[in-house]
């Protein structure tokens, strides 16, 4: 008994994160809008380091590039304004870690190499645009594969917000893409968390 | 004489000025925690708008590196002139004033704390070398009825190393979204979480001139 509670504890400090630490993908991107409904939205981008918070999953980024990648979102309504946001359903969101080929926008190819660490479908998306150049788009993200989905317990593979700002500027957009999303996919409460418990609760919570 | 270096010092500045004219501006990617005097949402007049925040990618033009330095972001003294109601239920907020500050820490202790302003933030976010002081020449947010939202502005630069090494003379704009507490994790005290970015709009455009047509200008 001794040796499990002792394991259990090795395996509670391997994974522990501070609890105050928040947990986020931020992403920085550029994206394809459909013209129409029933056209795809499709977007690149790139995850970076959020230190001093933290990614739900430990990410490697000193060794490896992290790429975030939408295809397939479905334009269902709307025409984008704030009196008729853009619906959107169904699309795919791929998180890809990658060491060997760096992205880069004059070749799309380049985002979506590389091991499928996660893989989603956004459920719903909302777009709306405040002026001909400035917006927002929030929706949902539920998690369904890629190699690193069983580090997510089933219970937080759902549900996760996804928000983005949204910049149609000519000067940040890269050619071949309408639009630039900065944004972040995030648990609403960290997915691993530490807890404060006494020794005998932890004895306790063996017998 | 003044032929001669007139047109000297005119392609020297635009070499100076010069950032990219096509593709991405040069841009600093961020995310941090704000709060309003009185809460937000509602943002009433008179309120003013703190934000701290932490860079996570710059540009190489920049020369930060992250492995041993942060970039810390101190935005302050915004003043909320109120809420615009717009269509569908969402409002517009325009604020006046304001300043944002980055520094450089090769202490990297940045650090929100809870129930701002605290022992830590702001002042983990303003230590360090001042790399870039603007003035807001103009800041407006618009708030779903969600609760999420986007907001941009534009600075003028007034002091902080930047200034010399990178873009004299520039136009920096400052955009981004924030979410609420339903839609993020924000520390205790906060009302939005902050992601966007920092970009260097061009101060003077670069166009290809033959010598002969830059000669020309000036005959």
């Amino acid at each position: 008994m001794r040796t499990r509670i002792t394991l259990l504890l090795l395996a509670l400090l391997l994974i522990a994160v501070p609890a105050s630490a928040q947990q986020l993908f931020d992403f920085l991107g550029q994206t394809v809008v459909p013209a129409a409904a029933g056209g795809m939205l499709n977007m690149d981008s790139l995850i970076r380091d959020p230190a001093p918070a933290t990614t739900p999953l430990p990410l490697d980024f000193a060794n490896f590039e992290y790429t975030l990648v939408v295809t397939n979102l479905e334009l269902i309504s709307g025409d984008g304004t704030t009196a008729s946001p853009q619906n959107y359903a169904n699309g795919t969101l791929t998180i890809y870690e990658d060491n060997s080929t760096a992205a880069d926008y004059a070749n799309p190819a380049t985002f979506s190499d590389g091991e499928a660490i996660l893989i989603g479908t956004i459920t719903t998306l909302n777009r709306t645009m405040f002026t001909l150049t400035l917006g927002s788009a929030a929706g949902w993200v539920d998690w369904v594969g890629g190699t690193h989905l069983d580090d997510i317990a089933p219970v937080d593979q759902i549900g996760w917000p996804f928000l983005t700002g949204i910049s149609a500027r000519s000067t940040v957009i890269e050619p071949g893409y309408s639009e630039q999303w900065d944004g972040k996919v995030e648990p609403e409460e960290p997915i691993v968390d530490t807890e404060d418990m006494s020794w005998g609760s932890v004895k306790a919570l063996m017998r | 004489m003044m032929r001669k270096s007139i047109p000297f010092m005119a392609m020297a500045l635009v070499i100076a000025f010069a950032i990219p004219a096509f593709g991405q501006a040069s841009a600093i990617d961020y995310f941090g925690y704000a709060w309003e005097t009185g809460g937000f949402p509602p943002s009433d007049p008179g309120d003013v708008m703190i934000f701290t925040g932490v860079g996570d990618y710059a540009d190489p033009i920049f020369g930060i590196d992250f492995g041993t330095e942060e970039a810390t972001f101190y935005m302050y003294d915004l003043v909320s002139t109120g809420e615009v109601p717009l269509e569908g239920g969402s409002v517009m907020i325009n604020y006046t004033g304001g300043y944002l500050e980055i520094y450089r820490d090769a202490a990297m202790n940045a650090d929100w704390g809870i129930a701002p302003p605290n022992l830590t933030s702001p002042s983990t976010f303003m230590d360090g070398t001042l790399f870039f002081k603007g003035s807001f020449n103009s800041m407006t947010l618009y708030l779903n009825p969600g609760g999420d939202g986007v907001y941009e502005g534009t600075l003028d630069g007034i002091g902080g190393t930047m200034i010399d090494d990178v873009c004299t003379g520039c136009v920096y704009t400052w955009g981004g979204n924030f979410t609420p507490p339903s839609g993020a994790q924000i520390p205790d005290g906060y009302d939005i979480q902050i992601d966007g970015v920092f970009e260097i709009e061009e101060a003077v455009s670069t166009e290809d001139y033959s010598w002969g047509s830059v000669k020309a200008l000036f005959n």
